[in-house]
């Protein structure tokens, strides 16, 4: 696919006039999807799939052109062809673009990660045969992913992967769930074996009797991937410049230095894992880390160039929509051992789901509790609880009612699957949060 | 889409018990101006082909973007392989000898008008509204886009089905932003719900210029106005929230393949059963919801769902009572229900599953006047901004951008930050006064999104103003 992705860039670098500078990004995906319901296969295929965004520029003016590739030369040469005519005839009529910015420097590179080659058969029979008796609802994404940059100055990036996600959940006859994700390089059978275990012990534990909470303050232990989704939702304009400047963060008052959060609380963009690509859609070179709250302080934003020109700032990098792609929360000092006995008396979040505003400029969260979510007592399992809508503040969250941060961080793997599989990843601990309301 | 590619693909359909060919065209065109200035023009084509084969008890599909003949062999022999592979292990099989030859088409009636308006024409138009939302010196942010898709289809089948279609709609939307005291308010153009299949006239229609200028003065006033209430009340709720409020609290618990587990591990279940069907009283009784792909202009309206399915409007809801889910034709089949065409695809790279069209709540007989004349304390709730509720579509949460207070029968000032909340099981019992058709606007959002692999797909809500009492207000922080 590199070699197909440097054949048509130089076919469209070779028909560019003079003071024409072409910016082209390769997106593809080779995926096998499978989809699972009562541990049988519901929907089962293959998607093939590859797309080229041609962005023209000529005398400041630029013009963008997202066109599906069907991987055949001589068919994508006319259309990528006639489509660079249109762009041509169309840019005189835009105005200048004040904000726009390319990378003129050079800094070529492709990375690629493991070339062994994934079974979806061989998976899928696997996870078959190990959810046989189980009421497992789940997706399997398996294959390959391709990310091209190039540019007509000469600069050429790739990155490609192979990769499973494997995202699902068990359910008891009572409607009780546990969730659980692997997502890897490689397919380690013990490994998955294992977290079939997990997710039977912890089966047996959730099957227990219901133990109704009602709304009020409680104790709460947010597991990762509950952590997780508040941290989501930080980056719905937390960490971007622009939502700061115009208002549009839950932290604007954070960056203005009118609020902090716990000391022990840093945030990071770290692309050192190599699940993203490091090349922006303009050919800029992303820093391997972004500091963004350290001990508690809003240190910087992710900006995009756009932004940089927008606001008189230096940019870093970062994409237009200024979210974190590879977001990492520092661990704390609880032992994972001692999670329950910190705990003592509240309630073991596993998961959280459907969260929004419900008071963006001042960061308050909505959202409900979902799969695994047990009360503890004298840090002891009690039952699982029924679902129960929490609103709060992630002032509180991170701020002053955070008890502490594991000393374990996990990397979760993003499984969404939006137009294409998602490269995005966090590493995050689990947080102890005292009164935390729940509403409903 | 020309005959002769018809007559290329067909030659192609495999001798199987039944294979289907999807071929989907899509084209976007996203103008923005934001803060003055004209944002990178997004000009997007979008051509692929899904082959589904079902085969000796077995099912496969292959999506691929390449329409050479070797490109669709390949994604054949794809869609074979994993039929054969899922031979009896499949959650369901369907009974495919109900599936039966449809032919026929649906073209949105646009008049082809979106390319005859020039992007200079359209970008400079842009322009002017960014001038009226900047119409204030407190304005901290402030943008409008039109956004246009085309969306051509093309079903084949081995039962000799032959089903054209294409559907174009347009989304113009505004942005505008206020601040005071350090705090910011947003209004927008009907929280982004204004989709409409309507030609490029719709937008001189809606005359966004002064639009504009009313929606910078409301975002002002809202960012001076106090913090709304904390108290259980009147809520009289307008088009632009019901459209959300129907959609995650009625079209999604009826969504049949929810109601069957499918959609458990990620966009959740349902708190409907299959044994609700008839007897279970979901509203009160003037909670009347249709599943109607036949209202011109609305977002979803077409003739033929995803699998082919003949499409007609079907009460969901008549009288307070449930009377069938949101389930296509291979749905049903699992349950026994009746099916309504609702089986569809974001796109050629993604399967059909079920999902709403058009959910319409049906215009009931009070005006607007007699709605808030009848109110001696509450509230009237505007736009959506702000949207949660649990797995099963029970607890939900909604925020607005703005609350009027209606004190003694009248309109009595602004509130910022309203929110509610509320039970889907209680919440539509309380619906005590459904707006007549003067108050009745058809909105839709073309983002709704669901399924594995996930998919975002366009809906329609058509509904009026509606009144419910005993509501759980609430405000910020």
């Amino acid at each position: 696919m590199k070699s197909y992705f440097q054949k048509i860039s130089d076919y469209l670098f070779n028909s560019l006039g003079s003071n024409e500078i072409l910016i082209l990004n390769f997106d593809a995906e080779q995926t096998d999807f499978v989809r699972f319901n009562h541990a049988k296969i519901r929907q089962a295929g293959n998607v093939n799939q590859a797309t080229l965004t041609l962005s023209l520029v000529y005398k400041r003016k630029s013009l963008n052109s997202i066109i599906r590739l069907s991987l055949d030369y001589e068919k994508d040469t006319v259309l990528l062809l006639r489509t660079l005519y249109y762009l041509r005839r169309e840019i005189p009529e835009l105005p200048q673009d004040p904000y726009l910015m390319y990378e003129r420097n050079l800094n070529s590179f492709d990375i690629e990660t493991n070339n062994q080659s994934l079974d979806s058969f061989i998976i899928t029979n696997s996870i078959l045969e190990g959810c046989h008796s189980l009421d497992m609802v789940g997706i399997l994404s398996t294959g390959r992913i391709m990310k091209g940059f190039s540019n007509s100055l000469g600069q050429f990036n790739w990155h490609e992967s192979q990769s499973f996600n494997f995202d699902w959940s068990m359910y008891t006859d009572t409607g009780k769930a546990i969730k659980q994700n692997y997502s890897d390089q490689i397919w380690n059978q013990n490994t998955f074996s294992s977290l079939l275990e997990e997710c039977k012990q912890k089966l047996n534990v959730i099957d227990n009797q219901e133990q109704t909470i009602k709304p009020g303050e409680y104790r709460v232990y947010l597991s990762p991937s509950a952590l997780n989704e508040i941290v989501d939702m930080l980056s719905w304009g937390g960490f971007s410049y622009k939502a700061n400047k115009i208002g549009s963060s839950p932290l604007h008052f954070m960056m203005k230095g009118e609020k902090k959060f716990n000391k022990i609380v840093s945030f990071t963009e770290d692309l050192t894992n190599g699940i993203s690509p490091k090349f922006h859609s303009d050919g800029f070179i992303k820093p391997d880390t972004t500091e963004l709250i350290i001990n508690g302080e809003y240190k910087s934003s992710l900006i995009s160039p756009r932004s940089a020109l927008e606001y008189s700032v230096n940019h870093n990098a970062a994409e237009y929509y200024e979210s974190p792609v590879s977001i990492n929360l520092k661990e704390g000092a609880i032992e994972n051992n001692d999670i329950l006995k910190t705990l003592k008396d509240g309630i073991y979040i596993s998961n959280l789901w459907y969260l929004n505003f419900s008071d963006l400029n001042n960061g308050r969260v909505t959202g409900l509790t979902r799969f695994g979510c047990f009360k503890v007592s004298n840090g002891e399992y009690q039952g699982p609880i029924n679902t129960m809508r929490f609103d709060e503040t992630v002032y509180n969250i991170f701020g002053d009612k955070l008890i502490g941060l594991t000393n374990n961080k996990q990397l979760l793997i993003d499984s969404s699957t939006y137009e294409e599989r998602s490269t995005h990843s966090s590493s995050i601990p689990g947080a102890i949060v005292e009164d935390f309301k729940m509403t409903l | 889409m020309k005959d002769d590619f018809i007559n290329h693909i067909k030659p192609l359909l495999p001798n199987v018990e039944y294979c289907s060919f999807r071929f989907v065209s899509k084209y976007t065109n996203i103008i923005s101006a934001t803060r003055g200035v004209i944002e990178p023009v997004v000009i997007s084509e979008d051509d692929g082909l899904m082959v589904t084969v079902y085969d000796n008890g077995g099912c496969g599909y292959g999506a691929t973007s390449n329409l050479t003949k070797d490109g669709i062999l390949k994604a054949v022999k794809t869609a074979k392989k994993w039929a054969k592979f899922s031979e009896n292990k499949l959650t369901y099989m369907p009974d495919l000898s109900l599936l039966k030859k449809q032919s026929g088409s649906y073209f949105t009636d646009d008049e082809e008008n979106w390319s005859k308006i020039s992007t200079k024409d359209k970008a400079d138009y842009l322009m002017s509204v960014n001038k009226s939302l900047k119409s204030q010196p407190t304005i901290s942010n402030w943008g409008a886009s039109i956004r246009y898709n085309k969306l051509e289809t093309l079903f084949i089948d081995t039962n000799d089905s032959h089903v054209r279609q294409k559907i174009s709609y347009l989304l113009p939307q505004m942005i505008v932003s206020a601040e005071y005291k350090k705090e910011i308010q947003t209004r927008t153009y009907g929280g982004h719900a204004h989709a409409r299949q309507i030609g490029y006239d719709f937008i001189d229609s809606i005359n966004m210029v002064e639009h504009a200028k009313l929606l910078a003065e409301e975002a002002v006033e809202l960012s001076r106005a106090p913090n709304c209430f904390d108290k259980i009340t009147d809520a009289v709720i307008a088009p632009d929230q019901m459209i959300l409020q129907i959609h995650e609290s009625i079209g999604h618990p009826l969504e049949l393949d929810r109601i069957l587990g499918d959609e458990r591990n990620y966009a959740g279940s349902s708190f409907v059963t299959p044994d609700m069907f008839g007897s279970y009283k979901y509203g009160s009784d003037m909670l009347n919801v249709t599943f109607n792909p036949t209202l011109e202009t609305e977002l979803a309206t077409y003739n033929f769902d995803d699998d082919g399915t003949n499409a007609s409007k079907e009460y969901l809801i008549k009288d307070g009572v449930l009377m069938r889910p949101i389930g296509g034709l291979f749905s049903s089949q699992r349950t026994g229900l009746d099916y309504v065409a609702c089986s569809r695809a974001c796109n050629w790279n993604r399967p059909p599953i079920d999902r709403m069209g058009n959910i319409n709540l049906e215009p009931g007989d009070y005006s607007f006047d007699d709605i808030i004349q009848s109110v001696d304390e509450g509230i009237l709730l505007e736009t959506n901004n702000s949207w949660s509720i649990d797995d099963k579509r029970n607890k939900f949460q909604f925020g607005c951008e703005k609350g009027t207070l209606i004190k003694n029968g009248k309109l009595s000032g602004i509130v910022k930050n309203p929110s509610y909340r509320g039970v889907t099981e209680s919440f539509w019992n309380n619906l005590s006064k459904v707006g007549n058709r003067d108050t009745n606007r058809i909105l839709g959002t073309s983002n709704c999104g669901k399924g594995e692999p996930n998919q975002t797909i366009f809906v329609g809500h058509s509904t009026p103003v509606c009144l419910f009492n005993d509501i759980d207000v609430f405000g910020g922080v």
